[in-house]
């Protein structure tokens, strides 16, 4: 089949899938999901094949496609350039596992759903994946805006859905608030563009900024950033992330933490690098520190507030906001080498593809933690981890595939975080060296950031997978868990195979990347920089030297170690294994022994006592003398530096605004009409005087 | 040119390095004995011990999981795996490219990411504070180590710790620069820390609460023990090897005769053996530092790494 025609494929299947969920739900709500998810996995098999089409194809080919007429002002186009095609193959890659998950989830987790629930999921579910596959896919603002406002909308749609306790609710009206404050900015400089160019296919607004002063450019440039920035959840702009992504169906919120903050980054890509690059090329530098500096910031601060969340699905949501750091330094790294080295040169290509790799790689991991987490939740019905504990044995699957997703996040090989880690940190590392003084000093300083971020994931996911799926269980919920259902199994095992053959063999991943790269920085291909010695070898020949290292033969190395230390540790008397209660000191070994998650990250609290503020109350019931306790109560708490210093003080002035204006109406409606003439008496005043 | 090293030379160095862990164990037990006035066991103890736990059986705590008689296979396989990346007796890359210094880190943490893990699985509380003072000093080493690795790579234009040591080549002591003397003594303030000694860790103690690693260690018996000690032994080799291959690269780079293999060893060897005496005073003239001054040690270390980044790139 010509891969011309996916693009409206993959809109007919999930059309399909929104209206068959709609229609089928009156016979069978379960029925209904059912299809709507075999839809949706439809849609995402034709989104790989469109993507891998446009990505092995001819280089340098655009898919573009006229959309029908909707409105008589604006031309309405599909465009799939490398960059959208690589986007596009991210999410359609976590969209397999989720709607091979989502089916059984949903009936696990909420077997009393109704069918109005049952089919405003499967409908929602469609709209956003098919939304955020054709926003990467959008050839002109209005259908970006589009599809950009469906996304939010059905994502919104699945926060709400399962709603138990009006936690829910607030966290899709934190959401929906921000969301809209960020689209504003982008219809802001979605609109300036349109206006000077009196069309709205990027083609034509890619013409008008070529036109643009500085000043207008960098501003319009920062407008989108904050946009795309509140999607991706950036520090501080992330506030609504781990509240609204963990209250959504555990397969959508591997969906918005796998790849909907993608399509930010998409955003950010697409306006810094195409539509708004200077016709001479490089971009300015205040854009590339600036991105440089967010992103350092979103991943320290992003993994240091998830080290102290209990919450299962609340630490995966943090962790996201690491990685779009991590990502967001590879963009920014490649914005300012862009400027320094030239179009040719190869250290921006290296920094842009470990970002791209990181996207990939992120989403892999990513969806599959959240798959995992969901599993225990939809057997457990508990995301406080201190209340699970000793599940490997009751869930193996479950555990062992979240454990690949923990190493893979922590950045340790032989899985895939680690290779776009080192990438980043090879691009780190020359950037350093061609920066002289405080510059250079700077890209270090990230570098360190970055293997700070890497150690604290390392112990934050130490944490989280040893306190819920080891020791003994905690409560009866974790005691009676069972594994997941097998179709839950294969839409992790589908990620977890990802999350292996991108760390193992990643030279093919990166050949993916070679028309996103060149296409953005009119240089050489990711493929001709980073895996010039074969896909097998991860090289960079940036000085003569270079470094090159092969994840294929570490992992093998690994693998053949791993065999003769099994025959080691089988010793020589293998047969001599005695099973005994854990030693306690004597005491008989209960649950209350385990190491908790505030424990485990009690140091770290200290460590860094000046970012979270900890506060904590202890209380103890005593029997009269104060040598016999008969209980004590503790209660923890630490803030987000982000929600006090800024939205609490941000909220306490408007509502001190509020009062002042409060005491000042009086009720009656002169004094309103009296208000209303004299903003309209110094409006006057103001135009008169600027235009006479 | 440099001299390229073959997977031979290669996988052998690595057989040296486990063969010669444990009697760096030995050695640096032996000075500590001598230092306080005793006669102490002799350097081949390790050997007696890790022979001993072989032999014996196992006990296996009944709410650890089927992942706990994976964790020491794996621990062992990714520390031996790091020992792979660190030249010995010749400097320069491998001919088949194998792994660089951030993949030889990467690998000491995934040994130590699993090692946590399985001291979480029993359900001891031994275990569970092991395995969080651990994963709260190794993040702060971490970042300064790759600064150390930072500081001589930005130099050479290369990560490959073979290649880093032969364009260092056999420079002397007197052709240092300040930025030279700065990543030594940070990386000297780590080493303790990365190897698990005093003043950060204690490898003598099992049961007291200052330890780190060994209350990993608790749970594990017999020849997964062994397996875990061995690892151990591993880990402070490679990261003396490490050491050795920024700091002092001093071996014949180009070398292809038996002769030249065997003063490249011996070379190895005697700087091996001067940073194990190091550590070995180091342990006997301090106390251990209070956890939570931990941080303020390593801090230290870490504005020793930067500046010397700093004074390379200024």
């Amino acid at each position: 089949m010509d891969v011309d025609s996916g693009p409206s494929l993959m809109a007919a299947c999930y059309g399909a899938g929104a209206l068959s969920s709609l229609l089928l739900a009156r016979w069978s709500g379960r029925f209904a999901l059912a299809v709507g998810h075999l839809a949706a996995l439809a849609g995402a098999v034709a989104g790989v094949g469109v993507s891998l089409g446009v990505l092995l194809g001819v280089p340098g080919r655009t898919l573009t496609q006229p959309l029908p007429v909707f409105f008589p002002f604006a031309r309405l186009s599909l465009s799939v350039d490398g960059l959208s095609a690589y986007f596009l193959f991210v999410i359609s890659l976590v969209a397999i596992a989720a709607a091979i998950y989502g089916p059984a989830y949903l009936r696990a987790h909420s077997p009393d759903a109704g069918s109005a629930r049952q089919a405003a999921q499967g409908f929602a579910l469609n709209v956003f994946l098919g939304c955020m596959a054709f926003v990467c896919c959008a050839g002109d603002a209005l259908t970006f805006l589009f599809c950009w406002e469906g996304m939010t909308l059905a994502s919104y749609v699945l926060v709400v859905s399962d709603d138990r306790d009006g936690e829910n609710a607030r966290a899709g009206l934190l959401y929906m608030v921000m969301a809209h404050g960020g689209t504003a900015l982008l219809l802001v400089a979605f609109l300036a563009l349109a206006e000077r160019s009196g069309a709205f296919d990027f083609a034509a607004l890619r013409m008008a900024a070529g036109d643009l002063d500085p000043a207008t450019r960098t501003t319009l440039f920062f407008l989108a950033l904050g946009g795309f920035a509140v999607k991706a959840g950036v520090v501080p702009l992330h506030v609504w992330l781990p509240r609204a992504h963990p209250a959504a169906p555990s397969h959508v919120s591997a969906l918005m933490s796998g790849v909907m903050l993608k399509v930010a980054i998409y955003g950010i890509l697409r306006f810094a690098f195409d539509l708004l690059a200077p016709v001479a090329g490089p971009l300015p530098f205040s854009w590339g520190w600036t991105v440089l500096f967010v992103g350092t910031t979103s991943a320290v601060l992003g993994v240091l507030y998830a080290l102290q969340q209990h919450d299962l699905k609340r630490l995966l949501a943090f962790h996201s906001v690491e990685n779009i750091g991590i990502i967001l330094i590879g963009v920014g790294l490649a914005m300012i080498l862009w400027r320094q080295e030239g179009a040719d040169g190869a250290l921006a290509t290296l920094a842009l593809t470990a970002a791209l790799l990181h996207t990939v790689n992120h989403a892999a991991f990513k969806g599959l933690l959240f798959l995992g987490a969901g599993s225990v939740l939809c057997r457990t019905h508990v995301r406080d981890m201190e209340k699970l504990g000793g599940l490997a044995r009751r869930m193996p699957w479950t555990a062992g595939l979240f454990l690949l997703g923990a190493i893979a996040i922590s950045a340790l090989p032989p899985l895939n975080g680690f290779v776009s880690e080192w990438l980043t940190f090879q691009a780190l590392l020359g950037g350093a060296s061609r920066f002289h003084g405080p510059a250079g000093l700077v890209v270090v300083f990230s570098a360190a950031m970055l293997a700070l971020t890497g150690g604290l994931a390392a112990a934050c996911f130490a944490k989280a997978f040893g306190v819920t799926f080891l020791g003994r269980p905690r409560t009866s919920h974790a005691e009676h868990a069972t594994e997941a259902p097998p179709s839950m199994i294969a839409g992790m095992m589908w990620l977890g195979a990802l999350c292996v053959a991108l760390g193992v063999a990643p030279g093919y991943a990166v050949r993916l990347l070679d028309a996103p790269t060149a296409g953005l920085l009119q240089g050489p291909g990711a493929s001709a920089v980073v895996t010039a010695r074969g896909p097998l070898v991860l090289s960079t020949a940036l000085t003569p030297t270079g470094t090159a290292i092969s994840m294929t033969m570490v992992a093998g190395l690994l693998i053949a170690l791993a065999a003769i230390a099994w025959v080691l540790r089988r010793g020589l008397q293998p047969d001599k294994w005695r099973v005994v209660p854990t030693w306690t000191c004597g005491m008989k070994p209960t649950a209350r022994f385990d190491y908790t998650a505030t424990a485990f990250a009690k140091p770290l609290r200290l460590v860094f006592a000046a970012l979270y503020h900890p506060r904590r109350e202890v209380t103890r019931e005593t029997a009269g003398t104060p040598y016999v306790v008969q209980r004590i109560h503790y209660a923890g708490e630490i803030v987000d530096l982000a929600e006090t210093q800024i939205y609490h003080r941000v909220t306490r002035e408007i509502s001190a605004f509020s009062q002042a204006i409060r005491a000042r109406s009086t009720g009656r409606i002169y004094g309103y009409i009296g208000f209303v003439l004299g903003a309209l008496f110094v409006a006057l005043l103001l135009f008169g005087v600027r235009h006479p | 040119m440099i001299g390229e090293r073959p997977l031979g030379l290669v996988l052998l160095e690595m057989i040296l390095l486990v063969l010669l862990g444990p009697l760096v164990t030995g050695i640096i037990q032996k000075i500590k004995a001598r230092l306080q006035c005793r006669q102490g066991a002799g350097v081949v103890q390790p050997y007696r011990d890790l022979t001993k736990l072989l032999r014996k059986g196992t006990v296996q705590a009944d709410t650890a999981s089927a992942f706990f008689r994976f964790i020491p296979v794996l621990v062992l396989a990714a520390t031996v795996a790091a020992g792979a990346l660190v030249p010995v007796i010749r400097a320069g890359p491998p001919a088949v490219p194998l792994g660089d210094a951030l993949l030889l880190l990467g690998l000491l943490a995934l040994a130590r990411f699993l090692t946590a893990i399985g001291a979480l699985d029993a359900g001891g509380a031994f275990g569970g504070m092991g395995a969080s003072r651990e994963m709260t000093i190794a993040p702060l080493v971490e970042p300064v180590l790759m600064m150390v690795v930072f500081s001589t790579a930005i130099a050479a234009g290369t990560t490959e710790l073979g290649a880093l040591a032969a364009h260092h080549g056999t420079s002397s002591i007197v052709a240092w620069r300040a930025a030279d003397f700065l990543g030594l003594a940070a990386m000297l303030l780590l080493l303790p820390a990365e190897t698990g000694r005093i003043p950060v860790d204690n490898p003598d103690t099992h049961l007291e609460l200052t330890m780190l690693h060994e209350g990993m260690l608790l749970e594990h018996s017999g020849p997964g023990l062994g397996c875990m000690v061995l690892a151990s032994h591993m880990r402070q080799i490679v990261t003396l090897g490490l050491v050795a291959a920024l700091f002092f690269p001093a071996g014949p780079a180009d070398a292809a005769g038996a002769a030249d293999l065997l003063l490249g060893a011996g070379v190895f060897a005697a700087k091996i053996l001067v940073l194990a005496t190091y550590l070995a005073l180091v342990e006997s003239s301090y106390a251990k530092l209070r956890l939570f001054r931990v941080p303020q040690y390593l801090g230290v270390g870490f504005v020793c790494a930067l500046t010397a980044l700093a004074l390379r790139i200024l």
